[in-house]
């Protein structure tokens, strides 16, 4: 799964800002170190960024940036888990997860019992796989037993989540990142998800 | 571990200590410090070594400092030799002589008279640089910056004794900021905002945005102005 990248200088064109300014976010952590991606090209080496999480992270940046310190704005940006909080019954209303998976995965729960930011990830997840038709709801069950089981130990450090499969026989893993990985052949990567970047999207839909 | 009142670590003469937790760490003479070390000072004269990662809030060095680990100082004040095996963040460093890193450094204000040599990203909000010997960084990112040739000063002798026998200049892969003022220096690609090549500059690429001054015996392969 190759990502849309976009060099530096296209970003600075497109966003209007400044290396200065870019740096500067750079000391403050605003911007995060795995995000510098260095490629080599016919000019020499230069730096690249996924795309969609740097466009979105300096809008919020510049958006933010008015009204707050930069270092109150590194609190704000931390990939630790916000205390966001919701009721089952709007999860459903705001479509944040899909019914299906709200019925599947959590049938016992009344529609006022309210999800902790890190089940909603975890839903999140799953529903997110499940749409995009690359797993069925028995893999999902497993996908959401992982999530609960080993995310946690992360405690806020940037993973991915590995989705292979192999003879029809799928498996899942967490892996803290950066990290390459190999497979054998016959191996089919299926998914790889940054979390970071599912945590970015699942805030960016409750707010 | 219970909150007691942190205790300080003092070494006059040659001597051993294990890492930890200090207030005030005061050494004279050659100390080494077997492991991690965070004070809320550290008063360096010597030859010190520490063997893992120091954190510091304000740190004075004179004479040789090697730190095997990662640095992290509010405030760094050197005379003499700094060198660092990993990262290097801090709010604020003056050094006169050289610094050598071989991670990155990430720093508001840095002030050099002397040498460096910086192997991964010197990411700087100011950067002031006096050179009397080589200043080598692969990647700068500044918001301004000043390179500038030291003066011939009565210590210059000195200095020309002590340091590596470079020419003073600043060799970098790329130069990138708001403000580059430049005198003596040879990289690949310099793009900024304003850029000023002084003399004794031989730059491939300059990429520009707002204004471009250079001297007429500066050489510049290619410029380009970017932007509206």
């Amino acid at each position: 799964m190759e990502r849309d990248l976009i060099s530096k200088k296209d970003l600075l064109d497109e966003k209007g800002i400044s290396y200065g300014q870019l740096y500067r976010w750079k000391r403050k952590q605003l911007i995060p170190e795995e995000w510098f991606i260095r490629k080599s090209t016919f000019t020499g080496q230069e730096t690249f960024f996924p795309k969609d999480l740097m466009l979105a992270r300096i809008d919020k940046i510049m958006n933010m940036k008015d009204d707050l310190s930069l270092d109150e704005l590194a609190d704000k940006l931390s990939p630790l888990l916000p205390d966001y909080e919701m009721r089952k019954i709007d999860i459903h209303k705001r479509n944040i997860v899909s019914q299906v998976v709200l019925e599947r995965f959590t049938p016992e729960d009344a529609d006022s019992v309210v999800y902790t930011f890190e089940r909603l990830l975890y839903l999140y997840v799953v529903d997110k796989l499940l749409q995009a038709g690359e797993m069925s709801l028995e893999e999902g069950e497993r996908l959401l037993h992982l999530m609960r089981e080993h995310f946690p130990k992360f405690e806020g450090k940037p993973c991915d989540l590995v989705f292979i499969r192999k003879m029809g026989v799928s498996s899942f893993a967490l892996l803290s990142v950066p990290a390459e990985m190999y497979y054998e052949s016959g191996v089919k990567l299926i998914a790889r998800l940054p979390m970071a970047e599912c945590i970015e999207q699942l805030k960016g839909k409750l707010v | 571990m219970e909150l007691s009142k942190k205790t300080d670590l003092i070494i006059n003469g040659v001597s051993t200590a294990g890492g930890g937790v200090y207030e005030k760490v005061k050494i004279d003479g050659i100390g080494t410090v077997e492991g991690n070390l965070t004070s809320s000072t550290l008063d360096a004269n010597g030859i010190t070594k520490i063997k893992g990662d120091l954190q510091t809030g304000a740190l004075d060095g004179d004479g040789i400092l090697k730190i095997f680990g990662n640095l992290s100082a509010g405030k760094t004040l050197m005379d003499g030799q700094m060198s660092v095996k990993g990262n290097y963040r801090a709010d604020h460093l003056t050094l006169n002589g050289i610094l050598n890193i071989s991670g990155n450094c990430e720093i508001e204000s840095f002030e050099v008279e002397g040498a460096f040599e910086i192997k991964g990203l010197l990411n700087a909000g100011r950067m002031n640089v006096k050179l009397q010997g080589r200043g080598k960084a692969h990647e700068i990112g500044v918001e301004s910056m000043q390179v500038r040739r030291a003066s011939r000063s009565v210590w210059s002798k000195l200095w020309q004794w002590m340091l590596p026998k470079f020419t003073p200049e600043l060799q970098a892969e790329t130069i990138e900021g708001d403000d580059i003022d430049l005198e003596f220096t040879e990289a690949r690609v310099v793009r900024g905002n304003r850029i000023i090549i002084g003399k004794g500059c031989n730059i491939e690429l300059v990429e520009y945005r707002t204004e471009l001054k250079a001297h007429p015996s500066a050489k510049i392969g290619r410029e380009v102005k970017v932007g509206g």
